[in-house]
């Protein structure tokens, strides 16, 4: 590729994608200890801090657990009472339309952002990818938009008055609140960075080659831009899965769960298990969702056909 | 300009396209600049006008009331006893708490987790790579409430998850046991392997061909060096978005710090500053009624500033450490892209 300055972000078009696993079969003593030496700190902390509370809190939930007390084996009592539990059953039902609408509504603008983006001049880009990327701190934006949904005062109730609208109750209406809950992150444009980031890798000669081949706008987006996000997107939209189907934070400080419960999400009401002392259903609530993000993410990945290392 | 075709980009049918994806991106920005903008200006507004029904995006009479109220608050200066007793402790203790925890944990995360990384991406092959790597990154999809509690009782009584550590069996004396709570430990600790990060960097260091590595130890060399030599230098970016991400979470972290601990002089900024919100809704007004219905002080501090202006003062304070983070990381990650050439 002769024209061109090869992008330096370690992404090299022309050798084919390494795959994990294609490492020398023979290596060396001394890099076989060190290997061992790279990997050891990790697989410590990630032992003692990762795994091990998980299979304590695992075991936990056979158990009758309290803060004191003497423990017993409960078997899958824990187990049982949950799935009859219909709070919970409300509560993976708030889950799945909140992870769905925020995906909906928060997933795609960054990906189209970053790549109208890389349509602007250099100078402006670099201003761009500071304005638009600026990040709020989370307990800051939990205050402004506490204000801002306010029912007597807030800005959101003028907008919608002055529109002509009757005033709304916001985040004190069970049909509404899920909605303006992820209206702020339609804001925030995060993820963009990293799109950015992989579009900068793209040679323009593809584009050039793609419109000498009559190929219009939305074309060259669809056959260029998109397929060398590809890998990306589909990371992302993994993490965006499994991350919204455990938001907790958000509702928890904005609405507490909501007007009734129309926004106990279920890491919600599973902390609510939590503080009062039933830890054994919470733990067992936290397995049932994590058995429904295991299902969801496999099916997923079969849907996306992946590469299996991935 | 790759999208716009290069012949007749002049055209009238193709500057419009254009000029309305330069508006629609302006309009974006401003869209996302908004909830900064406001702040400000609800932080230099005058309590009552903020609890107008009609919206501020100007003050009329700008004041820096709100500032100079948090700022006696935080630094505890102010004769009035109220306000002293609403912050225990100057505000750069907590600094100085936060920013121990947030860069001794990336001091502590960044190598550790990016060097096992490297290892399971280059170092290993084959179903035990592929083996280690779900290891390195199964705890993900796990919610973090699962974990708290023994995590807590783990940073009570390492390495027993329990509220009390048991005996030596045959005697009465428990066993002995490290206590991290209460610690900036407790904080840095757990934090030191990022799952996040590992998948980050893995999936960054899987796209270097192996014909560098290989060129390289050809070269002779450990495998550190070919690292820090070859590999290092071009990862930067992926470093400095890892660092800026683990940054942020560690700074605005709540609930973990909140369980772990006790002592009020300990607390990192995010927990104070909610301390101090909490307290100001409680004690302050969010009401016009609440307003006028107080003691003398607690009047004074409310007709400064204890409403909505001085949280927005508390937040802006939360968000600029993430400001700086963010900028001085965009630099790095800017540093390491070249943006490409345009004819």
């Amino acid at each position: 590729m002769a024209q061109e300055e090869i992008v330096s972000t370690g992404r090299f078009e022309e050798e084919p994608r390494a795959q994990a696993g294609a490492a020398p079969r023979e290596l060396s003593r001394r890099s076989r200890v060190e290997r061992w030496l790279f990997l050891t700190p990790a697989i410590v902390f990630q032992l003692v801090w990762g795994w091990y509370p998980l299979m304590v809190a695992f075991v936990l939930s056979f158990t009758n657990a309290r803060v004191r007390g003497p423990v017993s084996f409960t078997g899958l009592e824990s187990y049982v009472r949950i799935w009859n539990d219909p709070l919970v059953a409300q509560a993976f039902r708030v889950t799945f339309a909140y992870a769905g609408l925020s995906i909906a509504l928060t997933f795609v603008i960054p990906i189209l952002v970053a790549i109208l983006l890389m349509e602007m001049p250099q100078r402006a880009m670099r201003w761009m990818m500071l304005l638009w990327f600026l990040p709020l701190s989370g307990i800051a934006s939990t205050i402004l938009w506490r204000y801002v949904y306010n029912a007597q005062y807030g800005l959101m109730q003028y907008i919608v008055t002055s529109l002509g609208l009757p005033p709304q109750r916001f985040l004190n209406d069970p049909n509404q609140v899920l909605f303006w809950l992820i209206f702020p992150g339609i804001l925030l444009f995060g993820p963009g960075l990293i799109y950015m980031a992989a579009l900068q890798s793209i040679p323009a000669s593809y584009y050039e080659a793609a419109e000498i081949e009559g190929a219009g706008f939305w074309r060259k987006i669809w056959t260029i831009s998109l397929p060398r996000l590809r890998p990306i997107i589909s990371m992302m939209l993994t993490f965006a899965i499994i991350g919204s189907l455990q938001e907790f934070y958000w509702p928890q400080i904005m609405t507490g769960g909501g007007p009734g419960a129309a926004s106990r999400t279920v890491v919600m009401y599973m902390y609510q298990l939590w503080s009062r002392l039933r830890f054994a259903d919470s733990t067992a609530l936290a397995i049932y969702l994590f058995a429904v993000i295991l299902v969801i993410t496999i099916v997923y990945r079969r849907f996306f056909k992946e590469d299996p290392d991935a | 300009m790759a999208l716009f075709p290069k012949v007749g980009r002049e055209q009238p049918s193709l500057r419009l396209p254009y000029w309305l994806v330069v508006t629609f991106l302006c309009l974006g920005v401003l869209l996302h600049l908004f909830p900064f903008y406001y702040m400000l200006v609800l932080s230099v507004t005058p309590a009552r006008e903020t609890l107008s029904t009609t919206p501020v995006l100007w003050p009329q009479e700008p004041t820096g009331a709100a500032w100079r109220l948090v700022f006696d608050v935080v630094t505890r200066s102010s004769t009035n006893q109220q306000a002293r007793d609403l912050m225990p402790h100057p505000m750069s203790v907590y600094l100085i708490n936060s920013l121990v925890m947030a860069f001794g944990t990336l001091a502590l995360s960044l190598p550790i987790t990016s060097l096992a990384a490297y290892a399971n991406s280059k170092l290993q092959q084959g179903r035990g790579a592929r083996w280690w790597f779900l290891f390195f990154i199964g705890t993900l999809m796990v919610p973090m409430a699962v974990t708290l509690i023994p995590s807590f009782l783990l940073t009570r009584n390492f390495p027993f998850p329990l509220p009390q550590p048991p005996n030596i069996p045959g005697t009465n004396t428990p066993f002995p046991v490290i206590r991290i709570w209460d610690t900036p430990w407790a904080v840095i600790i757990p934090g030191v392997f990022n799952a996040f990060n590992f998948l980050l960097f893995k999936g960054f260091f899987d796209t270097i061909p192996n014909s560098i590595i290989q060129a390289a130890r050809v070269d002779g060399g450990s495998e550190f060096n070919i690292f820090r030599r070859i590999v290092f230098p071009m990862s930067v970016p992926v470093y400095a978005v890892a660092a800026w991400l683990q940054f942020g979470a560690v700074w605005d972290s709540y609930l973990w710090p909140l369980v772990v601990f006790q002592s009020p002089e300990k607390i990192p900024t995010s927990v104070a500053i909610a301390n101090l919100m909490n307290r100001f809704i409680q004690a302050g007004t969010t009401t016009p009624e609440q307003a006028y219905a107080r003691n003398e002080a607690m009047r004074e501090i409310m007709e400064a500033g204890l409403s909505w202006n001085g949280l927005m003062v508390l937040g802006l304070l939360q968000t600029i450490p993430i400001f700086i983070m963010f900028i001085i990381c965009r630099e790095y990650l800017l540093r390491g892209i070249r943006l490409r050439g345009l004819k």
